[in-house]
């Protein structure tokens, strides 16, 4: 008995100094982390590259990343209060695809870690959950993957993003078939069928379309309009709601899985419009895998393309290709490439790195020779950008092209659909 | 609507009753004996979904085979699942938190053993059969409905058959029963435990496989399937197999008719007809799953039981 008294001693005076030899091991990592060190810029990103959102979360890290090593590669960033240029140190954090996880790692980098500034915030739904952090922590964040408006209408002064506002797909959705209108490829006063996820990147989206319809009377005529469940498992009801209106036209706006099943059972049930447009969706490899020929000649709003010509678009897709070792096949990374950028113009302009001198350069920052559509990335009052969007349409054999705005087009518009 | 409108809805809804039922009847057999709310039942169907995704990309076999194949896969599967992990929880004649958290824990690894293996990209399979339909008149009916339809009333009547035919279907009903009194008369519960949770496996894996041809598919493929599954099994009686066809389909029924069937509506000192949103299909559902848990809590093939046996 005395023995084991004597072992069971021993073990705990043991296990406590384990203990406080990993508190004091942490106490030392910790501190050297939170401490800023002073010749480098140090930049929280928050992005998921894990759980469901991680393909887009990682592309944007990519491009964030692409950025960082840019401007590391060419000396850093000129900060005159020190008198000299200062390479970025980027503190990264994956949030699982999980909003709570996702705002504490935001308040994590913007309190202990010190960060001047955080990017992240990939979906909606996890941009939601860090942008209450920025003006907590005074602290600038850029969403690069966040379009949502009702972020960015709560009078946040810390908050920014580089997506445009999803309304502006709608609004450019209803501009683009105006314009083939105008051309003579469709008739005015078409009906229009729109059903969209019940979601604030569903509503956002009608209320863009509708905003243009209402200012051009005569152009559409919306008569059906309603809503679905994120991940719904039929959609027959509703089509036959679209079958029966008799629409010319059917718009809808759906994450890519809502988007294959609802255009599945469209196509199953010999549905046929006009024109067809899921938002922000159409161009998808993952679409194509799954309903082949049936997703010809569906346009999509989408943020930025691997088409567009300007100059600046083209080499950012090679060096984009060199750093990751593949090709830039979706519009993810541009925002986030461009957002690190407009941060760093935006520091430089601010000379120091006091967070509320950074905000406010960022409010004025104009980054030319941007890679977004419009190719100048400008923050609005509100703190979001409102670059336009690009139309592609997809075509037969996997070709997609830029349709509109017809600067950038790449090939003509096909409308209407031709039968089959 | 017109009539044809209604039919054509009918059929929809019965073809849907079919994916919910070959979704379900897996979980209501290992509900029915082991009292597991298995939760890990998404995680299945998400792996017999990439099953015959391997199957068909690597082997080019057709997804039915495939889902045929996935039967004795799972089973195996199962019982391994089983052996390693369920057998080790409680005994109890209702669900335990323990059992809970247990599979619920064990979804998650599955899940992201299916972003390690997989990655997060939505996965389909397109086969000849994925977007052709039977057209009558108006009417069109996608073939790999038909399929999954048939798939799963096969399903329900081997069951059936499993289960009024045979020692195992004899010692599943005896433990559905009574566990203690079936143990006394001689049932091994261990064992009968085993093959059933086996046997709920293998139907999890192959309804997954054939939900494959329905629906795009990622790691988190199954969490809209199982909140379903939940209705239909209360719906249907909980421990019963015909319960899980009725549940499909009356749940199947409501939330296809609940958007296209008008609503009198007084307004304004006169009727109008109002048509529910659809996006209130969901919150429909689960009004309709509260209420005969409140009304019915032996579902709605409880209630058909007592009216059979009072008259």
């Amino acid at each position: 008995m005395k023995s084991l008294n004597f072992v069971s001693r021993h073990f705990h005076q043991r296990m406590a100094l384990a203990l406080l030899l990993t508190g004091f091991v942490t106490f030392v990592c910790a501190s050297s982390q939170a401490l800023p060190a002073d010749d480098v810029i140090t930049i929280g990103v928050v992005l998921p590259t894990t759980g469901s959102e991680s393909k887009p979360g990682t592309y944007q890290k990519e491009g964030i990343e692409l950025a960082i090593k840019q401007i590391n590669d060419a000396g850093g960033i000129m900060v005159k209060s020190k008198g000299k240029k200062l390479k970025i140190n980027e503190i990264f954090y994956d949030d699982s695809t999980d909003s709570k996880k996702s705002a504490s790692l935001t308040e994590r980098a913007m309190s202990s870690d010190a960060a001047v500034a955080v990017i992240g915030g990939y979906s909606t739904a996890l941009g939601t959950a860090e942008s209450v952090m920025a003006d907590r922590y005074k602290t600038p964040w850029i969403t690069t993957g966040a379009g949502a408006t009702a972020i960015f209408s709560k009078g946040y002064q810390y908050a920014f993003g580089t997506l445009s506002p999803v309304a502006l797909i709608g609004t450019t959705s209803a501009e683009f078939l105006g314009y083939l209108v105008d051309q003579g490829k469709l008739k005015k006063g078409m009906k229009v069928a729109i059903v969209v996820e019940n979601t604030d990147h569903g509503i956002d989206y009608v209320q863009g379309f509708n905003e243009w319809s209402n200012k051009h009377a005569g152009y559409f005529q919306v008569v059906v309009n309603e809503k679905f469940e994120l991940g719904a498992t039929d959609f027959s009801g509703i089509l036959q709601k679209v079958k029966s209106s008799k629409a010319d036209i059917f718009l809808s706006d759906a994450h890519l899985p809502d988007y294959i099943t609802m255009h599945r059972q469209y196509l199953q049930n010999g549905m046929r419009h006009q024109m067809i447009s899921y938002g922000a969706r159409g161009p998808e490899a993952a679409a194509r895998q799954a309903l082949g020929a049936g997703t010809d000649y569906i346009f999509s709003g989408i943020w930025w393309s691997n088409k567009l010509p300007y100059p600046q678009a083209k080499k950012f897709a090679e060096e984009y290709k060199a750093f990751t070792g593949h090709d830039v096949d979706s519009w993810y990374a541009a925002p986030a490439y461009d957002g690190m950028r407009i941060l760093a113009k935006a520091i430089e302009a601010a000379g120091s790195l006091d967070k509320t001198a950074i905000r406010d350069a960022l409010k004025k920052a104009e980054l030319k020779e941007s890679i977004l559509p419009g190719q100048v990335l400008k923050f609005g009052a509100n703190g979001q950008t409102e670059y336009p969007f690009v139309i592609t349409q997809n075509k037969p054999d996997n070709k997609v092209d830029i349709v509109f705005p017809k600067d950038a087009a790449t090939g003509e518009p096909v409308a209407p659909i031709p039968a089959k | 609507m017109e009539a044809v409108e209604y039919l054509d809805l009918l059929l929809k809804a019965l073809l849907l009753a079919g994916v919910y039922a070959a979704m379900a009847v897996g979980m209501t057999v290992v509900y029915g004996v082991m009292k597991i709310v298995n939760l890990a039942h998404a995680g299945f169907l998400m792996l017999g979904a990439y099953f015959a995704l391997e199957m068909f990309q690597r082997f080019h076999i057709d997804p039915i085979l495939g889902a045929v194949l996935a039967l004795p896969v799972f089973f195996l599967f199962g019982m391994a699942v089983h052996w390693l992990l369920v057998r080790w929880l409680p005994k109890s004649d209702t669900p335990t938190l323990a059992s809970l958290l247990l599979m619920f824990g064990f979804w998650l690894v599955l899940q992201n053993v299916g972003y390690l293996a997989w990655g997060n990209e939505d996965q389909s399979i397109l086969t000849p059969l994925t977007l052709s339909s039977i057209q009558i008149g108006e009417i069109s009916i996608p073939k790999v409905n038909l399929v999954v339809f048939g798939a799963a009333v096969a399903c329900m009547v081997v069951l059936q058959i499993l289960f009024h035919r045979s020692w195992f279907g004899r010692s599943m009903r005896a433990l559905i029963q009574n566990p203690y009194a079936a143990q006394i008369v001689g049932v091994d519960d261990q064992r009968t435990s085993r093959l059933t949770f086996g046997l709920g496996t293998a139907f999890a894996g192959f309804a997954g496989a054939l939900l494959g041809m329905l629906y795009s598919f990622s790691p988190d493929f199954g969490r809209q399937f199982l909140l379903r599954s939940f209705v239909i099994i209360v719906l249907g009686g909980l421990e019963s197999i015909s319960g899980v066809a009725l549940g499909a389909i009356v749940l199947a029924v409501f939330e296809i008719f609940s958007i296209r069937v008008p609503v009198p509506w007084y307004s304004h000192g006169a009727w109008a007809s109002y048509y529910l949103p659809a996006s209130y299909q969901p919150a429909m559902s689960f009004a309709l799953l509260v209420v005969v848990l409140l009304l019915l809590p032996k579902g709605v093939a409880g209630l058909l039981e007592r009216k059979w046996k009072a008259a």
